[in-house]
């Protein structure tokens, strides 16, 4: 489904991706591990299609297509989802505002009709009530005064109406409590299926104990510099990070 | 007549074909002020982003063709139709008195200038100008509470040649009364246009005054509008203004706090496009305390628009307790827009709060990110970040009733310019 290879990018002319490969099968749950600033979050980024980063070599293909002529928003329709590490407060932009704009965006992509008010309305809460969101969230502002579990809530309501073939979730169990990290966690174990696929980038071991992932990689300088199955997220949490950089520059 | 003023013997003529009413004394001391002065110059501070060159020209090509009253087409989205309010009209400076004579609301009383007669304020050649061809305007008296807003709609017209209009409201709000009330103007026809507008309000202690003020005209008049408030204790002031429209406008609201614990809101938006110049100029004269004036507008600008918004508050001697917090924010979606934005806090007193901000930016790059990976294309994005910046203004329309008619035409207007291409 979705094919790396040899993947340059930089930002303001900082090399940060150096030479990445990795290949994701539909049905695959993948863990991106590593060290801060090795590069996690800037996949994510250049996957989604963020302009503040160039890709100076490599290819990244999805489901066969050259994901770098994409826009970010083609990217999107196509069923790249990205649940962002700070998902943006947007005030003045009803939440559900967007996910109908954005249910609708990829409806009329894949040639099918808008989505009635009604049906949206029903599906909306449904998600929210799997997900231990108050309906009330539909009526504010994009992330507008959200705490930050209810910020990676939202994401994963988005995730859940917009249905993606791939998911790439960036940090996002970063500040949440158990219990929000819980049903984060139901949230995107209900999405699993065979034709789709999920990557984790996560520092911390601790949201594999709750979404069991195929593959485990670990990123160090840019690069994949490990990878294994998920034991290999119980021997990084054993031993640090410090190994892993010191194997980079071996 | 110097190069600022018109064609004193056109004027006269003009005047004189004006009804003889009780009016006509004060249209000849205001005449003879206006030719004194002439309208105002860049070379004066508050007009110096404002140049009124082309309604001088307006009015001397007016003048020429012998002041000519045209009568505006109806429209056909005149919020008169829409907006359930009492519907008051003046067209092309002339009242309705069709709508004069149906006015019926308890708690409230119209007459017509000409018989209540004319209040006068500060100098100003631009009231001057107003007073000297003035047809007539209206007085509006709230003496308790009207349940229903007033509305006021400016409608004027040029079909075919040139047009110059005054247009006169007197708003007197007894002890404790309280109303909304909807200034409106709208503009329509081909031809060139100069509409001229004053404004007063005056709120007796315990008064309360929703006031919305929207501006529609066509892209190609012109308009400067004066509103002169004052408040006396305990009276309060919800305003907001909204600009979209017209080629040269030029607004200036005066607030004078004269009354102990009296509180003044009053916002703005303004959206301007290729070819248009708004300019904003707020001043609030705390004369007393303990009060409170709050003042936030917001500006939306795309091709080549010019903006202004200069916002004074001058905080008396003795005006201890005074509150007074004024925001300016415009949003820039092209490079060659610009917008003159100008604080102005004058302190002449201890006991005091304070506070003003002004931003000028573009979209945030991230935010536009966001919703573009959510499958919102570019020019969706752009669009849905321009709203939420306008709603933030168009949530506080302190009357219920305009604030989904206010939303659509702000929206079709960031629609439009979201259309055309950003230099």
């Amino acid at each position: 489904m979705l094919d790396i290879k040899n993947l340059h990018a930089s930002i303001l002319d900082t090399e940060i991706l150096r030479g990445l490969s990795l290949s994701v099968k539909a049905g695959e749950v993948h863990a991106i591990m590593g060290p801060n600033g090795s590069g996690k979050s800037t996949l994510a980024q250049v996957v989604a299609g963020h302009a503040d980063y160039v890709v100076t070599e490599g290819s990244v293909e999805f489901n066969g297509k050259d994901l770098l002529e994409l826009e970010p928003e083609e990217r999107a329709r196509e069923g790249i989802f990205l649940g962002f590490q700070y998902p943006v407060e947007i005030p003045g932009v009803n939440n559900a505002y967007l996910l109908k704009a954005a249910v609708n965006a990829k409806r009329a992509h894949h040639g099918q009709g808008e989505m009635d008010a009604f049906e949206f309305l029903k599906l909306a809460k449904e998600k929210m009530s799997l997900l231990g969101m108050d309906p009330k969230f539909l009526n504010r502002g994009v992330n507008e005064g959200f705490s930050g579990g209810e910020k990676k809530r939202n994401e994963i309501l988005q995730m859940a109406m917009l249905e993606p073939s791939l998911a790439i979730l960036d940090e996002t169990d970063s500040g949440l409590d158990i219990d929000a990290l819980k049903s984060v966690a139901e949230g995107v174990n209900a999405l699993r299926s065979p034709d789709r696929a999920i990557i984790l980038v996560t520092h911390y071991q601790r949201l594999l104990d709750y979404i069991e992932p195929d593959f485990v990689h670990v990123l160090s300088a840019g690069r994949i510099v490990r990878s294994g199955d998920k034991s290999l997220a119980l021997e990084l949490e054993e031993k640090g990070y410090d190994w892993v950089k010191e194997a980079a520059t071996a | 007549m110097n190069d600022r003023g018109l064609p004193m013997d056109a004027l006269q003529r003009a005047l004189s074909a004006l009804p003889a009413t009780a009016l006509a004394p004060q249209r000849a001391r205001a005449l003879q002020k206006f030719q004194d002065s002439g309208f105002p110059e860049v070379r004066h501070e508050d007009w110096k982003y404002t140049d009124l060159s082309p309604v001088i020209e307006i009015s001397k090509k007016w003048l020429e063709a012998g002041a000519p009253a045209h009568r505006p087409a109806a429209a056909t989205d005149s919020p008169a139709n829409t907006i359930d309010a009492h519907w008051l009209v003046i067209e092309n400076g002339q009242i309705s008195a069709h709508r004069l004579q149906a006015f019926e609301q308890q708690g409230v009383s119209v007459a017509k200038l000409s018989d209540s007669g004319l209040s006068e304020t500060a100098a100003s050649p631009l009231e001057d100008l107003n007073t000297a061809l003035l047809h007539d305007g209206l007085k509006i008296t709230v003496t308790g509470e009207a349940q229903k807003p007033i509305g006021i709609l400016v409608s004027d017209g040029a079909n075919s040649s040139v047009g110059v209009s005054q247009a006169r409201v007197d708003i007197e709000f007894s002890e404790g009364a309280s109303a909304s009330i909807i200034e409106y103007h709208a503009s329509s026809g081909s031809g060139a246009h100069f509409a001229n507008s004053v404004v007063t309000l005056k709120l007796a202690s315990n008064a309360v005054a929703r006031y919305v003020r929207v501006q529609d005209r066509a892209r190609h008049h012109c308009q400067t509008g004066r509103m002169t408030v004052s408040l006396q204790q305990h009276a309060k002031l919800e305003h907001a203004a909204f600009d979209l429209g017209g080629q040269l406008v030029r607004n200036d609201l005066f607030i004078d706090i004269a009354g102990a614990g009296a509180s003044a809101t009053f916002n703005g938006l303004y959206i301007a496009g290729d070819g248009q110049h708004i300019d904003n100029h707020t001043r609030v004269d705390h004369s007393v305390g303990p009060a409170e004036s709050r003042q936030e507008y917001r500006g939306i600008l795309k091709g080549k628009a010019r903006c202004v918004w200069n916002g004074k508050a001058i905080v008396h001697e003795g005006a201890d307790g005074t509150d007074a917090e004024q925001a300016n924010h415009n949003l820039l979606l092209s490079r060659k827009a610009e917008i003159d934005a100008k604080p102005e806090l004058e302190i002449y007193t201890d006991d005091v709060k304070c506070s003003h901000g002004t931003t000028v930016g573009q979209l945030d790059e991230t935010a536009l990110f966001y919703l573009r990976a959510r499958g919102l294309d570019k020019q969706h994005a752009t669009r849905v970040m321009t709203h939420a910046f306008a709603a933030e203004i168009i949530k506080q329309t302190p009357i219920a009733v305009l604030h989904d008619l206010i939303a659509g035409k702000v929206e079709a207007r960031i629609g439009k310019l979201s259309e055309t291409e950003s230099e």
